[in-house]
């Protein structure tokens, strides 16, 4: 063993930090596929259920919203995708919890690392997860006869949409996380946010007027829109009428602005709370 | 340089003349003072020096402090009042220094029971920003100082509990710390496993790493430490080599067994008190055919009490020096005779 004095160290950098920690995370993911593979099963198996159980009512509501030459696969597919988001942004908590469960948050938090590094490398790898399930989902569904009209560039759209889902959904994960500081409470609160948020959306049927005002506060609904704008190459947003920047853009704007700033107020609390549990974790 | 400066720094080298004392020091607490959210006061005025190179012994019953203090130590919680530097660096001001330049071994086993034994130890080399170049020797050397070489490539989770601590104790080294925090590393192992953790903190000691153990185990505290501090209600109360401490709380114990009736047994006590051989704060008891004789002098004097015995026609059948314990200190300690050990110490 060389001597203490020595010095073995090379330094930390935000880049080198954060590039541990993302690989870490991927690593845990490899060593146990099980809930990325169910997540993207569980998806595609909505696909297949929900178009089968509600394809002729699903076709007779379109008609009746307007929506013409649009399977009811299609249409629903921003269903499943916001599905597959929110239930695989969920895992980031899951992730947290059994860090602070197992002592290896404190540990972590003990090393000369930044915070900002520990909490991005984790962050990044989790939407790496979230891409590649999106990516394999949406290549199912074209096969099984979705189709997205603006092809690869609106595929690549979709994709940044469901990311700032994710991310969404990642900072509330992160928040039930370190208030409740249990697995199983943390299941609970993603089955209590995702299917009511879904229902309460455009997801699986034309929104209906009953609901339009809970749906204005539900994120869901603009990641919905704003996929569906990018499947349909129109603008299709339910609950806001924007006129100012012409077609699929009305409801592309507004949604992805809604989803920024929510992230910017959700993320914040979590930063928050993750850099307090960081400097008072001994507690 | 101007005159100024020259002057200011000739200014701050006398003012910090005990810093620069502290920052030579592996830890250095004056008058620290945590006190929690709920009032709770775990820390009260404790202070503390160790020196580098030392294998140090942190002591108490629980709830006496000593996570709360090694918490402070490793940058976990900061205090609510005082000075701490830990290798020079306080840890208030400088934290990213203090983690870069000590290992922490938390008392409840953290390893990422995902990951293998070397994924675990690959990532906390990349978080103790280990050159890359070195990482598979330093990686290799370690698994097989843990002996878990042959488990290298299996997840965490299979492994026992003792495995487990080894490779959390090895995850805080990976970086060659000058300093390594263990908070009660050995609590739940089985004796085996023990002896290898002991055996284990010896070498890296040995080979110039101070060593911060706290424990509840005295004989490990007798068997590693070169000195021990003992912590209750959150601050110290008595401090020395495991050697000191037990000699202060009363040296040893004689025992006699003593062939027949009481009377007999009587005269025995008397001539124990009654000789010049031992110190005046020597005690006698008996109990049935037994006489204990609690002395700092039982070696020296033992064989001389024994020709006296024979020459009143006493027949000793039984002899023993028992040797105080540090549960003897500890038990002392706890008694509230703390006065005394003060008092020994000063």
């Amino acid at each position: 063993m060389s001597t203490p004095e020595a010095g073995t160290r090379s330094g930390n950098s935000l880049v080198s930090d954060t590039l541990v920690n993302f690989t870490r995370w991927n690593r845990k993911l490899l060593r146990n596929p099980t809930s990325f593979l169910l997540e993207i099963v569980v998806a595609v198996f909505s696909l297949l259920l929900f178009s089968a159980v509600f394809g002729e009512v699903g076709a007779f509501a379109l008609q009746q919203a307007g929506y013409v030459g649009i399977d009811y696969i299609t249409f629903l597919l921003p269903a499943v995708l916001m599905q597959a988001t929110m239930g695989s942004s969920f895992n980031s908590g899951i992730g947290l919890v059994k860090d602070l469960d197992s002592g290896m948050f404190e540990k972590t938090v003990v090393t000369p690392m930044s915070a900002t590094a520990v909490f991005s490398g984790k962050a990044v790898s989790e939407l790496l997860r979230i891409v590649v399930q999106l990516v394999i989902i949406l290549g199912l569904a074209t096969v099984l006869g979705a189709s997205i009209d603006l092809g690869i560039s609106g595929a690549l759209g979709i994709i940044a949409v469901c990311l700032l889902v994710g991310l969404l959904f990642m900072s509330i994960a992160n928040i039930v996380g370190l208030l409740a500081r249990d697995e199983e409470a943390l299941n609970a609160a993603s089955m209590l946010f995702m299917f009511p948020l879904l229902f309460l959306s455009p997801a699986f049927i034309p929104l209906s007027s009953d609901i339009e005002l809970l749906a204005t506060f539900n994120p869901v609904t603009y990641g919905v829109d704003a996929i569906r704008a990018l499947i349909v190459g129109e603008d299709v947003m339910t609950v806001l009428t924007v006129t100012r920047f012409g077609g699929l853009l009305n409801t592309l704007v507004p949604a992805v602005g809604i989803l920024l700033a929510m992230n910017f107020v959700f993320g914040s609390l979590a930063v928050w709370l993750l850099g307090r549990a960081s400097s008072t974790e001994g507690q | 340089m101007s005159d100024d400066s020259l002057h200011n720094t000739e200014h701050e080298r006398t003012t910090t003349e005990t810093d620069k004392e502290d920052s030579s020091r592996a830890v250095a607490v004056k008058d620290l003072w945590l006190t929690y959210a709920d009032g709770t006061e775990a820390v009260q005025g404790l202070s503390l020096a160790i020196e580098r190179g030392e294998f140090f012994g942190f002591l108490g019953p629980n709830g006496a402090g000593k996570t709360t203090t090694i918490k402070i130590l490793a940058t976990l919680l900061e205090p609510t009042r005082g000075s701490v530097t830990v290798n020079g660096f306080d840890v208030a001001k400088e934290r990213t220094a203090v983690r870069g330049s000590i290992g922490y071994m938390p008392q409840e086993t953290s390893v990422d029971e995902e990951l293998t034994a070397r994924e675990n130890l690959r990532f906390a080399c990349g978080a103790y920003g280990v050159p890359r170049g070195d990482r598979d020797d330093r990686i290799a050397e370690l698994l097989e100082l843990i002996d878990l070489a042959d488990v290298a490539d299996t997840p965490a989770a299979q492994f026992s509990g003792g495995m487990k601590k080894r490779l959390d104790a090895a995850t805080a080294l990976v970086h060659d710390p000058q300093l390594v925090f263990l908070d009660e590393p050995t609590t739940g192992l089985d004796p085996k496993a023990r002896n290898r953790l002991w055996d284990y903190f010896q070498r890296i000691n040995d080979a110039g790493t101070t060593i911060f153990l706290t424990t509840q185990y005295l004989e490990e505290a007798d068997a590693l430490c070169d000195r021990l501090s003992v912590i209750r209600d959150g601050s110290i109360v008595a401090d020395g080599s495991p050697k000191e401490l037990k000699r202060r709380v009363g040296g040893e114990t004689l025992k006699l067994e003593i062939e027949s009736g009481s009377d007999v047994v009587d005269r025995a006590c008397k001539i124990s008190r009654q000789s010049d051989l031992f110190e005046a704060d020597a005690t006698v008891e008996t109990t049935g055919e037994t006489v204990r004789i609690t002395t700092r002098r039982a070696r020296e004097q033992g064989s001389k009490l024994l020709v006296k015995l024979q020459e009143s026609d006493i027949t000793v059948t039984g002899f023993d020096i028992e040797e105080t314990t540090l549960d003897d200190v500890f038990l002392a300690i706890a008694d509230e005779s703390v006065a005394e050990l003060e008092g020994g110490h000063a």
